[in-house]
């Protein structure tokens, strides 16, 4: 297996958010601006790597009948580091993910790719496919962030764009909008992935 | 019987190494993370009262007592200007929209709101997050503690509303019953 197709394999093809699906519900709860999207996403991505990095080196180890728990552990473990870090050294970011910071534990890109990946491949390759993954995550959540900043807020880092006369379209940092915009960029990104490939061929 | 145990001796050791890990991460942080909350503590207290005053964290007793009563309250300061004591601020935690609400309540002794600031929220931007600014924040300044507080609802956001009152008349009803006297 290549590693660039590992690795392009999370970005894009498999994206987790805009192929897989996966991992949905704190994507749409913490990308109400730009710069909470990419905390989070910079979050999953650390935690994605630690875990596959362990669950590979261990795979040889841990028997196939508690693997399961093995994995919760690992990625709890994971997850409770950067939580503690950002409480520290990110306070007001790790203020503003609230709750979805430690629900990262039970977030199935995590877990998904522990089981379906890291299980049964070696280490570097799985490194590399945490990387990616968790690269294809913070992009989607990076877009949807962006987009719903600036419609939502009419900021974008929390730089007014518009000046003041513009009226925020509120829907777009509210749940609604949140399935809404989401379900355009799966379209959006699924027609352009789907020409690539076809170009391919 | 035998593989049970090995299954369950291999969990124990993954499960002990990474209880090690987190506890060097916890030693770690744990100092920043205190020294982090007591500077955001002190941040809100000298917003809601003067530059001057001096904030003590209330005797240690006393607050659980305090606390044993009511569950809401999490830290009690008394505010001193020059060697007089010249109000409290309570720290509160109540429900909001969308999540706990840390509310520091400061309180004058003679007998007003002396301000309001809210420390931790997770609620919805643009309608209970601006739970947070001024304009919100400034409505409770110089409200009587003698009647329950009540202040004009932020539209669209009437839990968050009702959060912070709730924190706000919790740290009231211990101020009027515990502090002031």
């Amino acid at each position: 297996m290549k590693l660039s197709k590992v690795f392009k394999d999370g970005l894009i093809n498999d994206n987790p958010i805009f192929v897989q699906l996966i991992g949905m519900c704190s994507t749409l709860a913490v990308t109400t601006n730009l710069v909470n999207s990419f905390a989070m996403g910079l979050a999953v991505l650390v935690v994605l790597i630690g875990s596959n990095f362990v669950i590979s080196l261990l795979r040889n180890v841990i028997p196939d009948k508690i693997r399961i728990p093995a994995f919760v552990v690992v990625i709890a473990t994971f997850v409770t580091i950067v939580e503690m870090f950002m409480k520290a050294y990110a306070q007001p970011i790790y203020q503003a993910l609230g709750i979805f910071l430690p629900l990262i534990v039970v977030n199935c890109i995590i877990l998904a790719r522990a089981e379906a990946f890291a299980f049964k491949n070696g280490i570097i390759p799985s490194i590399v496919d945490g990387l990616g993954m968790g690269l294809g995550y913070t992009f989607a959540l990076v877009v949807l962030g962006a987009i719903r900043e600036i419609f939502g807020a009419g900021t974008l880092l929390g730089k007014s764009l518009f000046g003041a006369g513009y009226q925020p379209a509120g829907i777009f940092v509210m749940p609604p909008g949140a399935f809404i915009l989401l379900g355009v960029l799966i379209g959006i990104f699924n027609v352009v992935r789907n020409k690539k490939t076809s170009s391919r061929i | 019987m035998r593989e049970t145990i090995k299954l369950g001796l291999i969990l124990l050791i993954i499960t002990v190494v990474s209880a090690g890990v987190l506890a060097i991460s916890n030693n770690m942080t744990k100092d920043k993370i205190a020294e982090l909350e007591m500077a955001g503590s002190l941040g809100a207290l000298r917003e809601i009262f003067n530059e001057e005053a001096k904030f003590q964290p209330l005797d240690e007793g006393k607050l659980n007592e305090i606390i044993a009563v009511n569950a809401s309250i999490i830290e009690i300061f008394e505010v001193y200007n020059g060697d007089t004591l010249s109000g409290y601020a309570i720290k509160t935690v109540s429900k909001g929209f969308a999540g706990d609400l840390i509310v520091m309540t400061g309180f004058s002794n003679d007998g007003t709101v002396a301000g309001m600031k809210v420390l931790e929220h997770s609620e919805t931007p643009g309608l209970g997050a601006k739970a947070e600014e001024p304009d919100f924040t400034d409505r409770f300044k110089g409200k009587a503690v003698s009647d329950e507080v009540t202040v004009e609802t932020l539209s669209g956001a009437t839990y968050t509303t009702k959060g912070v009152l709730a924190g706000v008349n919790a740290a009231r009803e211990v101020f009027n019953t515990q502090l002031s006297n």
